[in-house]
């Protein structure tokens, strides 16, 4: 297709007056309008409406359009959507340029003309560099259909069931010598009550029954290299004899379900490792699943028949009122089974052992699941008696005198009773602990998961893509992503899959185009931009025959080259570009706002 | 000094009746609603607060109780169904069983049986000593007087009102210790004040703030003024009252049996329909209560009745039964049971009034008070 057979399509949304109340979006489009090769100069109400969309495809049609511009929303809300709508028309959908004068301009600019004036800019710097789009295609790689699940918790196990269940091979790893997770241990599970160890043991049967599942235990990751569709995990089983072996595992993608540990308090914290009648939530939930109901419970030979929880030990911390942690951090989180988890513990205890008494030491009770309220009523009509504290004056935890009801003591502020000091005398104080990430290890750093302040690992975007990790092909489930209780865990689980699924079972996986490409006439193989690359395996030089002769040439891994751009700066010869966002598609946008310079308001 | 939490407490203000303390979450719908609760006597949730932590002290020192005239508003209004209101008429029993020093307070509310128990060994023993020392029994007219003469009745009455008032005024006495505790007020303020104990003793003034209709309030007006017009018969007229002729006392007789026999009908009809608040949790207590005052005023009149129409034995029979039931009242239900929130009722009001000015003057003379 040659320059002179351009023909150019500009629509300019109104938003239904979110961008025509500021802009003028009229004038806009006349100023567009003007510009060569434009050939159709529109407005319209709402662009992304089905009357929107069909204006784009049947202008294509009848009026033979090869380049189209919209100027919207962000491109992150309807870039697709009019992509579709061009491929819809017949044309390429990188034939497309979009840009933002709702977020970028009208919504942020508050004197009209200002606004009218940046919007024309904008789209005449939009037409400067759609000319030189050219049509481009996904990067279509080979993938590996197995999918490597890494952590055997319940959200590991429910993934790798359901991506059996899609008929991929999967190769589940676990780092401790038993598949269960931290569901094992905590007895019966809310809100049902149900066995943890039965569910697990459930799942445990189903994924030995699966062909497709293959389980090692007993194994970390110690490496990984690769992209989407090719990933390469070398991985270390420990045999028990003091002895490991490397095994490496070719994966399309890869399921992160390493899950989470408990915070374990600090020496004194709540008087931690200092009292022995001091234990963790965790702790005391395998303790009860132990017992033996009845009569009273026994811990370590003495008889509990008092019992203060106390909540958020770990967990929602506050800059300048909790001791951080050694490397600054602090837990800021609400790790959100807790709640739950305590008030069940409280009601089983009392139910299981009639005549103990559950003292509840909170900041605020958060059962927000559903089946969650009902166990805070249970909790309530069992008799469990609860005391707040507010988040700078925590519960203070000190040793009874001799003879007195209980052998320690907690303090508290309540701001129940009007900030009164009351004391309650316990046999028993169980620390409700919080939930912190798990050592992912080697995966993580070798592939650069990114991780929230939290320490959790980050998906893309909370609600638009929560499952994914930004390295493509890696995705979450389970506790590693953020505190959940099971059924969260296990849907989290299953979506991953899903997700896996959807990318593996094709055979080959689809990339975004915009990476960087070599004009074999420029480069000269000199190899300044290998050494900006920061993607391994994205950019090398090869020694090619050309004519007779060996040359040296800079040659792009589509698949692992991100398109940041580093290369581009450095190539002496201008040899190297990023498809679809070319220099020559720069220098056209900056010449376009410059040949027009914007107006400042007067005022 | 922190308060001490005992776990106890919630399981032993069930016995006086209060079911659901462990559903209250302390929202405070209870105490917005209230009417009665303002300044620094607020109610009920603090109350409830003190149960559920088992602040026996702290509960003991609090003549907030004492404020709640059991209007219902707070039940109405609580959104877990806690019945505040009736947590609050569980904790006046629980109180008027702490003023007691003997326990039988305790005895009586805590136990059905002792409590019908010791009702009928007292009227038992009102029989007995009829039987044995009743006067001559003449047949062919009503002789009261000549069988019960007036003296030696009204020695009995005075053995009963004497022991009655120990008991009332020592408890009475402990009241006024819990509530006072840490409160130094000079004898110029209690003085100031003692309207405060009078016009609530009479004309129960603080109910009239409550909202809704005041006929309740006018019920148990009248059932007031019936009650106290037949003690004054009994205790300082009765020489007139106990006639076996004619004498202008039995009018006010008259009054006082006719306000008592609707009351306590109206009242037992009123919890066995269980519509209005008030009448929706009934402990075994307010039955003897509602029991003993009705019998006491239908055998009264029933005493009348036989002997104004002439017939002698069943006069007789009649004044026997009505003293044995006067009985167990008189000696159980005054000064240890239900009737004793007569006396505790004003009293509270009149402390914590004192309590006021004591702080306030305090405070005016430079010191902070405590916060309630
Ligand atoms: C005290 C407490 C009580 C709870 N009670 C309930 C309840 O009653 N009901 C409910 O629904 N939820 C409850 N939960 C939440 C529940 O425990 C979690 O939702 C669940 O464990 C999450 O499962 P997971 O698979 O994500 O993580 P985990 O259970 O933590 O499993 C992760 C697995 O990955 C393995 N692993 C970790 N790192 C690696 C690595 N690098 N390589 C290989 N393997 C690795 C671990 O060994 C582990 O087996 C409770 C949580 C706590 C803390
Ligand atoms: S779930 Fe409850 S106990 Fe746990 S961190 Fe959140 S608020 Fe605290
Ligand atoms: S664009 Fe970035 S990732 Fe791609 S080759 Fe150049 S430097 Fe490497
Ligand atoms: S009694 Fe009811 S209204 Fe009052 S604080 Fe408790 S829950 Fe709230
Ligand atoms: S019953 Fe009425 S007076 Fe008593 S606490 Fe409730 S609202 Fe207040």
């Amino acid at each position: 297709m040659s320059r002179d057979e351009v023909k150019i399509g500009v629509y300019i949304c109104h938003c239904g007056g979110n961008i025509s109340d500021r802009v003028d979006v009229a004038m806009v489009a006349e100023e567009a309008g003007k510009l060569p090769d434009v050939v159709i100069s529109r407005t319209c109400m709402f662009m992304c409406a089905d009357p929107g969309q069909e204006l784009i495809a049947g202008d294509i049609e009848r009026h033979g359009l090869n380049r189209i511009v919209v100027a919207s929303c962000s491109p992150s809300l309807h870039e697709t959507t009019f992509r579709s709508a061009v491929v819809r028309g017949g044309l390429n959908p990188f034939l497309y340029e979009h840009v933002n004068v709702r977020e970028q301009v009208s919504w942020v600019h508050a004197s009209g003309r200002d606004a009218t004036a940046k919007a024309t800019t904008l789209v005449r710097a939009a037409i400067a560099r759609v000319r030189h789009h050219e049509p481009l295609s996904p990067i279509k790689v080979g993938a590996s259909s197995r999918a490597l699940v890494v952590g055997g918790g319940v959200a590991g196990l429910r993934a790798a069931l359901d991506l059996a269940g899609f008929g991929l091979p999967v190769s589940l790893i676990e780092k401790s010598p038993k598949l269960g997770g931290r569901v094992e241990g905590l007895g019966t599970v809310f809100p049902a009550g149900e066995s943890g160890a039965e569910l697990i043991r459930t799942l445990v049967e189903q994924v030995s029954a699966a062909d497709e599942i293959t389980v090692l235990t007993r194994t970390h990751v110690t490496g990984a290299t690769g992209y989407v569709g090719n990933f390469s995990v070398t991985v270390s089983r420990d045999t028990g004899n003091s002895s490991a072996i490397e095994t490496e595992i070719k994966a399309g993608a890869v399921v992160v379900a390493t899950g989470s540990t408990p915070y374990r308090p600090v020496e004194g914290e709540f008087g931690f490792v200092r009292f022995p009648e001091v234990v963790t939530l965790p702790d005391f939930l395998r303790i009860l699943d132990q017992a033996r109901s009845g009569g009273a419970l026994t811990v370590n030979g003495r008889s509990i028949r008092r019992v203060a929880f106390i909540h958020c030990v770990g967990s929602r911390q506050i800059e300048g009122i909790h001791e951080p942690k050694p490397d600054c951090s602090l837990n800021l989180n609400c790790s959100r089974v807790c709640c739950t988890a305590t008030l069940k513990a409280g009601s089983d205890l009392i139910e299981r052992f009639p005549g103990t008494y559950v003292y509840d030491f909170y900041r605020d009770i958060r059962t927000y699941g559903r089946g969650h309220e009902e166990i805070y009523e249970r909790a309530s009509a069992d008799g469990v008696v609860f005391l707040r504290y507010e988040v700078g004056a925590p519960p203070q935890v000190t040793e009874a005198a001799p003879g007195d009801a209980g052998s320690m003591l907690v303090t508290v502020r309540d701001s129940l009773t009007a900030g009164m000091e009351i004391e309650v005398a316990v046999d028993l104080v169980v620390l409700a602990v919080g939930m912190e990430p798990a050592e992912v290890g080697a995966l993580a750093q070798t592939l650069k998961f990114p991780s929230g302040a939290d320490g959790f690992l980050q998906e893309v975007h909370p609600k638009l893509r929560p499952v994914e990790l930004a390295v493509a092909g890696v995705v979450l489930a389970g506790t590693c992503q953020s505190p959940r209780d099971i059924e969260e865990s296990c849907a989290s689980a299953s979506a991953a899959a899903v997700k896996v699924a959807g990318l593996l079972t094709r055979g080959y996986v689809e990339l975004e185009p915009f990476v960087a490409r070599v004009s074999a006439e420029r480069c000269e193989g000199a190899g300044a931009c290998v050494s900006q690359c920061e993607y391994e395996g994205a950019l090398k030089v090869v020694e090619a025959e050309v004519d007779g002769q060996t040359v040296r040439k800079a040659v792009v891994n589509g698949a692992l080259c991100t398109g940041c751009g580093a290369c581009v700066a450095v190539c002496p010869t201008r040899a190297i570009d990023i498809s679809g966002w070319t220099l020559d598609e720069f220098e056209a946008m900056v010449d376009a706002i410059c040949a027009d310079p914007m107006e400042v308001a007067g005022d | 000094m922190s308060a001490r939490a005992d776990p106890t407490l919630m399981k032993e203000i069930g016995l006086f009746g209060a079911a659901d303390v462990s559903a209250c979450f302390n929202c405070g719908n209870c105490t917005a609603i209230c009417p009665l609760s303002k300044g620094d006597t607020v109610f009920p949730r603090k109350v409830i607060r003190y149960l559920q932590l088992g602040l026996t002290g702290q509960l003991e020192e609090s003549p907030e109780p004492w404020l709640c005239y059991y209007c219902g508003e707070c039940s109405a209004t609580c959104p877990r169904e806690a019945h505040p209101g009736e947590i609050m008429m569980a904790t006046r029993r629980w109180l008027i069983s702490r003023y007691d020093w003997t326990g039988i307070s305790r005895l009586l509310y805590t136990s059905k049986a002792w409590e019908i128990g010791l009702s009928l060994v007292l009227g038992l023993i009102v029989v007995m000593l009829f039987a044995l020392l009743h006067g001559p029994v003449v047949t062919e007219r009503v002789e009261l007087n000549t069988f019960a003469p007036v003296p030696s009745i009204e020695t009995a009455d005075w053995i009963v009102a004497a022991l009655m008032t120990f008991f009332l005024l020592t408890n009475a006495g402990r009241m006024f210790r819990f509530t006072m505790r840490g409160v130094k007020a000079g004898l110029s303020v209690y003085l100031s004040e003692i309207s405060t104990f009078f016009v609530h003793m009479l004309f129960q003034k603080r109910w009239r703030e409550c909202h809704g209709p005041k006929i309740h309030w006018l019920k148990h007006f009248l059932l007031v003024t019936g009650y106290l017009t037949m003690f004054f018969l009994v205790f300082v007229f009765l020489p007139w009252f106990q006639t076996d002729g004619w004498n202008v006392s039995s009018l006010f007789g008259y009054y006082a049996t006719a306000v008592l026999l609707y009351g306590t009908v109206d009242a037992i009809i009123g919890r066995l329909r269980r519509r209005e608040e008030i009448h929706k949790h009934s402990h075994h207590t307010d039955w003897m209560f509602l029991f003993l005052l009705f019998s006491i005023a239908l055998t009264g009149i029933l005493v009348h009745v036989f002997r104004v129409v002439g017939l002698p034995h069943a006069t007789y029979y009649a004044y026997v039964i009505h003293l044995a039931v006067d009985a167990p009242w008189l000696i159980l239900i005054v000064p240890f049971g239900k009737w004793s929130h007569l006396l505790y009722r004003p009293l509270g009001m009149y402390l914590v009034s004192v309590r006021a000015r004591a702080t306030s003057t305090a405070a005016a003379g430079g010191v902070v008070p405590n916060p309630v």
